[in-house]
């Protein structure tokens, strides 16, 4: 008992000393908190829209997957009407309508602005049907009528400012169509983000399915007292004689299906941001084993007076753990709280990105306090365990001594061999993954590697902090005098404080290089790639992953100063190789002979453009080495949806390129005679080569021939090597601001060493004031000392990121990251950064002692 | 006069909590005298050694440090006078742990960024006999030792008065003696003003003249003491004590 009453009033008596700790668990517990929150709120949102927008039984064509399983036709797969009336019959049926709906569209206004969502949120289009008056209401104006109507859902409509009477236009593969907004229908749940518009039937059928009298689902509604299951058994028998040809799903069954559609994309995100909350908590230990130490070093006198008047070592142990079992317990109750609230600000962040959620949505699982709970105190106690132990080897002489300052940390030899056999283990393990020949070996290896030297440079530390600091400080406290050698010196005397708070700052900060180095040899790869081996001077491209329509494509083909344009397309076969081995579903890439001028992929055998010879084709070198390929060989090539051929192999191309890596090419013509003309998709990418000496008129007019389209970029070398650079720093940029949570921790840890240790070193502070150190001296004393310690972490941080980066990118070279660049700029200014946050930390530290009373300082007793 | 005080009054708190510290006190320190200011725990004197010193600050009345008022002086201006024109020697805890003997006593030069006199310094050493020790850190010097680096840090930067608050209290008697014995030296024979609080009747008797605090006033003084004398009158004042 009485060892619960000494941690409680020893924890509160240093609430202060205890705030910063605190503060990195609630910011650790909020993390994974918000996170927890915020996805279950995408989840229940999800679940809530797709429950509103499924019929109680839906009937759909078998091959209708997922659209992002196989190549975009353009066209969605349809059943003919004679499907909804037989559904109609089926017992227990009250009705059945044909429905239409389509995600291969893009809808601009009169202005020829997309109105489609920018986040990768869908457009949909499709006919209004009665189903869909469960999750939308009319709110003004009327359902389509007619040819010339269209109704708009209100969110879009709100955020392009649209009204009734404005013209929308329906760009799909199968019809480009120009209707009058007759309607608005708002949502009664919550609409994440799609935008979607509705014709009438007939419309919707020939302009979304380019054929009269075909739907692409029936939508089932059951009789009073009919149960889904049982509506599903009557309606599936209801099929007949082609029944296997479509699927009956209940309406669990396809809101099921639907969330499966999002849940890849939310569990990613989910996963991702607790990766980054748990680094937040790694660094968090290293604030939190700081504070007890130094409150311990600093409570020695103390202690050693308990134990000389009879308290056990367990008992000293104990109440040190209590008391951080007290402050894990505070933090993550706080960490709790502040996570809903954070859910809440990324709702509300999201929406500025155009995903609206609701508030009411709002979905706090009981699990989610129990995770946060738990983590934030078993975390903090297991953090505080080895102060906890230093603390019970405490020996009663320790109440005779001196108080004086705590006996100053000396870094163990011990230590520096751990460390440097981690390190050393570490590091082999990079350079081994550097050598490695497959890409899969080497990884294992570069993660491994990764952690031995993360661990091994944790434990070496304050063994390196000597050094480290003594060489910043020789190249920059040189010109601060003797106020910067009292800096140097503090921020010696303590090596194992020094590292350990370096070490907080240096997880986050290496990351940041790591991936800053791979990130920009990822463009710097790309760039070279582009001007080695592509010909082409356009790439035209959706910027929402959709088809070019055929439209579209033959008024690029119509362009002027044009040398030549090369049409791509993707499609599927079944490859089975001389050797019997057969690979299913295999992607080929169907494009013009003039393609590989545009792209010139480097061969292992063979030459590239004999695989756009009549039935002939290239193949990959790993594809080719799993199956037994050469030069010559013939396989047999089972078309989706089409006829069986039998190709010649004439290339094998080199696996070692970052553009196209592995793909099978093979010439428009062939494809086309195995593939049916209606089943033969749309252009994913077209390429043009402009007349010698006439690329600016070339560009232009592509560039106009393509006016009537915003969803298609025509971009030349520059713009798209822009454009790849812009999608690398966009997500770099994201990742760099989720690792900032870890270095806000990493920043609370150098301000809270240097509050404790400015109350540590009370009396040497008050005796150097009475000597004639000045206020601003002694500030610039301790923000010197804070600048070194966080120059000390960001030299190791950058360091050992680097080395990541570029084992990594010496591993990923196989794959096509051959170039190594080190982004300097970025480096430097991490680096420079890193002395701002030091001076930053040491703010109120340094005001605080400046603010110390000489008088109490030195007085004795 | 080296340090002069004038009606100098401090007290803490207010009311009825009023606690007054010193009271009306008037001291002149002379030039090149070695002074000791004695007294029960309680009377004031380290209080009054603080606020000649330009440490703490005084509640009325004024205090002149040769001819400088430093009553009322703004802490940037009173940090610079510690800093060039006063020494000190503390009772315990004077010299920085991350310095060793030499940086801890050329410090105060330091800070003020003023390159010390080599000569002065290198007498100042041999002096307190120090040299062969100048590398090492406080940690690795005796109790007696570490003093002696105080000292000759009070004394290397010729400062116009040192302030010692029981600089021996810490101290073996030997040890002690051996610190006294330099400061008494570096009085008679370098001319230096000395101002040191003590309660060791034996440590006065260096002094040349002994001044006696109780209740924050200034009751006695006595010149050219001998432990004896100064015994004697502290037993004096005890029963004085005792009777009233």
């Amino acid at each position: 008992m009485t060892v619960l009453k000494t941690s409680m009033r020893n924890f509160f008596a240093h609430k202060g000393r205890m705030a910063l700790s605190a503060v990195a668990v609630i910011l650790s517990v909020a993390f994974v908190c918000g996170t927890l929150v915020f996805s279950d709120t995408m989840n229940t949102t999800f679940d809530k829209l797709f429950a509103a927008t499924s019929a109680d039984v839906t009937v759909t064509s078998k091959s209708a997957t997922d659209p992002g399983d196989r190549p975009d036709t353009g066209k969605p797969e349809s059943m003919p009407a004679s499907v909804v009336e037989r559904a109609q019959k089926a017992r227990g049926a009250e009705s059945a309508e044909g429905a239409v709906s389509s995600e291969s569209v893009t809808v601009v206004d009169a202005e020829k602005k997309n109105v489609g969502p920018s986040n990768g949120g869908p457009t949909i289009a499709g006919n209004w049907t009665h189903n869909d008056l469960r999750s939308m209401d009319i709110t003004s104006g009327h359902a389509p009528r007619g040819p010339t109507d269209v109704m708009i859902d209100a969110d879009t409509a709100d955020k392009h400012h649209l009204e009734i009477g404005d013209e929308l236009r329906t760009i799909a593969v199968t019809g480009d169509h120009t209707a009058k907004i007759s309607g608005i229908a708002t949502f009664k749940v919550t609409n994440p983000g799609a935008a979607i518009v509705y014709f009438d039937t007939p419309t919707a059928q020939r302009e979304l399915l380019g054929a009269t009298g075909r739907f692409t689902h029936v939508n089932v509604t059951a009789e009073k007292g009919v149960s889904d299951a049982a509506l599903k058994r009557d309606v599936a028998g209801a099929m007949g004689a082609d029944a296997s040809a479509y699927q009956v799903k209940t309406q669990q069954e396809t809101s099921d299906d639907n969330r499966e559609s999002v849940s890849g994309f939310l569990d990613v995100m989910k996963y991702a941001m607790l990766g980054f909350a748990g680094i937040a908590f790694l660094v968090g230990i290293f604030l939190i084993i700081n504070t007890f130490s130094m409150l311990v070093a600093q409570r020695t006198r103390e202690i050693g007076l308990m134990r000389a008047i009879g308290s056990s070592r367990k008992q000293v142990n104990r109440s040190v753990l209590v008391e951080a079992l007290l402050l894990g317990v505070i933090g993550s109750v706080l960490g709790v709280g502040a996570g809903v609230g954070l859910a809440v600000g990324l709702m509300q962040l999201m929406s500025g990105v155009g995903m609206e959620l609701s508030t009411q949505d709002l979905t706090v699982k009981w699990t989610t306090p129990v995770v946060g709970m738990v983590l934030g105190i078993v975390v903090t106690v297991l953090a505080a365990y080895l102060p906890a132990r230093r603390a019970a080897k405490v020996s009663p002489m320790a109440a005779l001594r001196d108080a004086g300052t705590p006996a100053d940390g000396k870094a163990s030899a011990l230590r520096a061999v751990i460390g440097l056999v981690l390190t050393g283990a570490g590091a082999f393990g990079l350079y081994t993954a550097s050598q490695a020949d497959k890409a899969s070996d080497g990884s294992l290896l570069l993660g491994g590697g990764v952690v031995l030297t993360l661990i091994g440079f944790v434990v070496i530390g304050p063994v390196l902090a000597s050094g480290v600091v003594r060489v910043i400080s020789a190249v920059l406290l040189r010109w601060f005098g003797p106020v910067g050698r009292m800096a140097e010196r503090n921020a010696l005397r303590n090596p194992r404080r020094t590292g350990a708070t370096g070490a907080a700052l240096m997880i986050g900060l290496a990351l940041v290089a790591c991936l800053s180095v791979v990130g920009s040899s990822m463009v710097a790869s790309a760039t070279d790639e582009l001007d080695k081996s592509v010909g082409a001077d356009f790439i035209i491209q959706s910027d929402n992953g959709q088809a070019i329509t055929p439209k579209a494509a033959k008024s690029l083909e119509q362009a002027d100063h044009i040398a030549h344009i090369t049409q791509y397309k993707d499609i599927k076969a079944d490859l089975t190789a001389p050797n019997g081995k057969t690979a299913k579903e295999v992607g080929l890439s169907a494009a013009d002979a003039t393609y590989a001028e545009d792209l010139r992929t480097e061969t292992v055998a063979g030459t590239l453009a004999d695989a756009y010879k009549p039935d002939s084709m290239s193949v990959g070198e790993d594809f080719a080495k799993d199956h037994g390929l050469s030069v010559g060989d013939k396989v047999k090539l089972a078309f989706d949806h089409g006829r069986t051929g039998e190709l010649t192999v004439r290339a094998i191309t080199s696996s070692e390129t970052a553009i196209d890596s592995g793909a099978m090419y093979v010439n428009i013509t062939t494809a086309a005679k195995y593939v049916p003309a209606d089943r033969m998709p749309p252009n994913v990418i077209m390429f043009a080569k402009a007349a010698k000496g006439q690329q600016d008129a070339a560009y232009k007019s592509l560039k106009t021939a393509m006016a009537d389209y915003p969803q298609y970029k025509v971009m030349d070398q520059t713009d798209f090597k822009q454009t790849l650079k812009d999608q690398v720093g966009q997500m770099l940029n994201m990742v760099y601001g989720l690792l900032g949570l870890a270095i806000i921790v990493a920043i609370l840890g150098v301000v809270n060493t240097l509050a404790l240790s400015v109350v540590e070193r009370t009396r040497e502070i008050g005796l150097m004031r009475a000597i004639g150190l000045s206020r601003r001296q002694l500030r610039r004393m301790i923000r010197m000392e804070s600048v070194v310690i966080a120059l000390f972490g960001a030299l190791l941080g950058l360091g050992l990121g680097m080395g990541w980066g570029a084992t990594a990118q010496k591993l990923l070279a196989l794959e096509g990251l051959k170039v190594l660049e080190i982004p300097w700029a970025t480096i430097i200014t991490v680096f420079i950064g890193s002395a701002f946050v030091g001076l930053f930390a040491a703010l109120v530290p340094a005001f605080r002692a400046g603010r110390m009373n000489v008088l109490n300082a030195i007085a004795t007793e | 006069m080296a340090a002069r005080a004038r009606q100098v009054v401090k007290a803490y708190g207010s009311g009825e909590t009023r606690v007054v510290a010193l009271d009306e006190i008037d001291v002149d320190i002379a030039r090149g005298q070695f002074t000791a200011i004695m007294g029960p725990s309680g009377s004031g004197k380290s209080t009054l050694m603080h606020c000649l010193a330009g440490l703490d600050t005084v509640s009325s009345g004024q205090i002149y440090l040769d001819e400088t008022e430093i009553t009322g002086l703004k802490d940037k201006k009173l940090t610079q006078l510690r800093r060039d024109r006063i020494g000190f020697i503390f009772q315990a805890f004077n010299l920085l742990p991350t310095l060793n003997a030499i940086e801890n006593i050329t410090l105060p030069m330091d800070i003020a960024g003023r390159k010390p006199d080599r000569g002065w310094l290198d007498q100042v050493v041999e002096t307190v006999g120090l040299a062969g020790r100048l590398k090492h850190r406080p940690t690795e010097l005796s109790g007696g030792q570490q003093q002696r680096v105080a000292v000759a840090r009070a004394l290397a930067a010729r400062p116009e008065i040192i302030f010692g608050d029981e600089p021996t209290g810490n101290l073996d008697s030997r040890a002690g003696a051996e610190v006294l014995g330099f400061l008494r030296k570096s009085v008679t024979e370098l001319g230096q003003t000395i101002v040191m609080v003590t309660h060791d009747p034996v440590a006065a008797s260096y002094a040349d003249r002994v001044l006696y605090l109780a209740d924050g006033r200034i009751v006695d003084e006595m010149y050219s003491p001998t432990a004896e004398s100064v015994l004697d009158r502290m037993k004096d004042f005890d029963a004085r004590g005792r009777t009233s």
